[in-house]
């Protein structure tokens, strides 16, 4: 579905990523893991057009969506939900799930209609619903919790009904119990929606508990991909990034 | 009930129509000339306010130089109204020199949106009060068309049009409010639609949209444009009723005043900025009546509304009586 090849970027003299190859099998869910600074968010970027690649190229399906725009790679089937929560302060949930449906159908530039009645109402309280938002549809987003805020962001990339989605540490500045409430929400969105997706995490458990396939980076470089079971015992992985004589 | 508690273009020109009879009815119930002068003021201003607060209200984007666009309404609605335009055009001279007021707005709208646009915050700001100088100097040069320093000199006749004559003082404020009415319903209907959400999606968050696929330039310059060309409009009625134009109109001190009116008003309500030239009307009327100090009053209301209020006063009634 999505395809890495050999991706490099640099800032500067530092190289961000390094020959980076992934490649992600249709309606699976993967997990991208690495120390700070790896460069995971980077890869995010490159592969939603936020930066350009300096070298190599990546498909989804047979297109090659290398340096094309943001606005193109999203509208080709990828979404994003970030680290940092990026959602729309003064708009409600309701209001803000409505604005992505219509950006997704180019229904933004429509003056004629009234936003308020707009035909996508149905599918926005169906998004909220397959996101847990129901209950604060009508409330304003900047006085949601932080999970809830955090979950209207994923609504915003489920709305653009993507092939791949993007998940930037999804449980971040979460207690323990929210995140693997959070967790058990993006397993159940996987299964009903079938989409690929790659969900950047810090936590092992949440990890190992819900990816299919395991990419591991390292200054840069894919230094192990594999199962759970796999990237568990890979000696490489154990001395690198889970800490050398746990076994 | 339910036609009013829907939401929807129908209610709203209703609406708009029982205003402007209401102040029909009003110009004949109160028959003082001081009254409508600044009734037909304050719709003109309202619109050019209300043109304003798209970009500041609804896109987050403080534009300086939103003069440019009312000085051009006006002067392209005097010049066309001097020219030997309208002796082919007789008595479609009026409505004709409003419509190449409004295409020259936009037109240079335009223009300018396509460049000011790129940029953000104070630079945005900065380069829209550039402009504006710019249309100020050009306009203070071409002394021979503009009349420079002195502004368009000599009048301009108002040719009656569809049996309205604006040389007559309930015509004049007849049109003026009907095209003002009009042009806030549709303005209206262009805020609720889903192209003016688009508008409050960036401008709560200008980064996100990109990753929605959404184009944020495209949609800013059609609003740029579309304010542009409404305030264009404003100045080919604020012509009209002085008939004439002046260049101070196009000085940076004029794009202050629908500014000012904002703050009044308040930038979140629909009509605040409408509130807000009413407000300042009335200052202006009231206050240089009784006082030289116009300038210390309006910037005492002006404080007084932000340390006090700290919003203009439609948004704080709004609050305080209707939203939670």
């Amino acid at each position: 579905m999505l395809k890495i090849h050999k991706i490099n970027k640099s800032f500067g003299g530092i190289k961000a990523t390094n020959n980076v190859s992934i490649e992600l099998k249709p309606h699976s869910i993967n997990a991208l893991i690495g120390p700070n600074g790896a460069g995971k968010t980077t890869i995010f970027n490159l592969i939603t057009g936020k930066i350009s690649v300096d070298e190599g190229n990546i498909f989804i399906g047979d297109n090659n969506i290398t340096n094309l725009k943001e606005t193109e790679i999203t509208h080709i089937g990828i979404a994003r939900a970030f680290q940092i929560t990026n959602i729309f302060p003064t708009l409600s949930v309701k209001e803000s799930i409505k604005i992505a449906l219509l950006a997704k159908i180019h229904g933004l530039n429509n003056m004629w209609d009234r936003f308020s009645s707009h035909s996508v109402n149905e599918e926005a309280s169906k998004i909220a619903e397959l996101t847990g938002l129901t209950k604060v549809y009508n409330t304003i987003s900047s006085e949601l919790s932080h999970g809830d805020q955090k979950l209207l962001d994923i609504a915003l990339a489920l709305a653009l009904k993507p092939k791949v989605l993007l998940l930037d540490e999804p449980t971040a500045g979460m207690g323990p119990e929210e995140r693997w409430e959070m967790i058990k929400r993006i397993k159940e969105l996987w299964q009903k929606t079938k989409m690929t997706v790659l969900f950047i995490e810090h936590d092992m458990d949440i990890v190992f508990d819900i990816a299919q396939t395991i990419f591991v980076l390292q200054q840069g470089s894919i230094i192990a991909k594999g199962t759970p079971k796999e990237i568990k015992k890979n000696q490489v992985v154990i001395k690198a990034y889970l800490g050398g004589g746990k076994k | 009930m339910k036609f009013f508690k829907r939401d929807n273009f129908k209610r709203d020109a209703f609406i708009g129509l029982v205003v402007w009879i209401f102040l029909l009815i009003f110009f004949f119930i109160v028959p003082s000339p001081g009254i409508h002068d600044i009734i037909q003021k304050v719709f003109i201003l309202g619109l050019f306010a209300m043109s304003l607060n798209i970009l500041i209200g609804y896109l987050g984007l403080v534009a300086f130089g939103h003069a440019a666009f009312f000085a051009a309404g006006a002067y392209t609605l005097g010049l066309f109204l001097q020219s030997s335009a309208i002796v082919s055009l007789g008595s479609l001279s009026i409505p004709a020199a409003i419509i190449s007021a409004i295409f020259i707005s936009t037109v240079l709208a335009a223009f300018i949106g396509a460049i000011c646009i790129r940029l953000k915050d104070i630079y945005f700001s900065f380069l829209t009060l550039a402009f504006q100088m710019l249309i100020y100097s050009i306009i203070l040069a071409l002394v021979d068309i503009t009349g420079g320093d002195q502004g368009l000199m000599g009048g301009f006749p108002k040719p009656p049009f569809l049996g309205i004559n604006l040389g007559k003082p309930f015509d004049f404020y007849a049109f003026t409010i009907f095209i003002s009415i009009i042009t806030i319903v549709l303005l209206r209907q262009l805020i609720e639609s889903p192209f003016g959400y688009g508008l409050r999606m960036i401008r709560d968050n200008p980064e996100r949209p990109a990753a929605l696929g959404f184009n944020n330039q495209r949609h800013k310059l059609i609003a740029f444009i579309i304010a542009g060309s409404i305030a264009g409009l404003a100045g080919s009625l604020q012509a009209l009723l002085d008939v004439g134009a002046y260049p101070e109109w196009a000085f940076w001190a004029k794009s202050a005043e629908p500014l000012f009116m904002i703050l009044l008003g308040g930038m979140h309500s629909f009509l605040g900025p409408l509130m807000g030239a009413l407000i300042f009307e009335i200052l202006n009327d009231f206050v240089t009546a009784n006082t030289r100090y116009y300038g210390l009053v309006l910037g005492l209301v002006i404080l007084s509304f932000v340390l006090g209020l700290r919003r203009g006063l439609l948004d704080w009634l709004l609050i305080k009586f209707y939203r939670k």
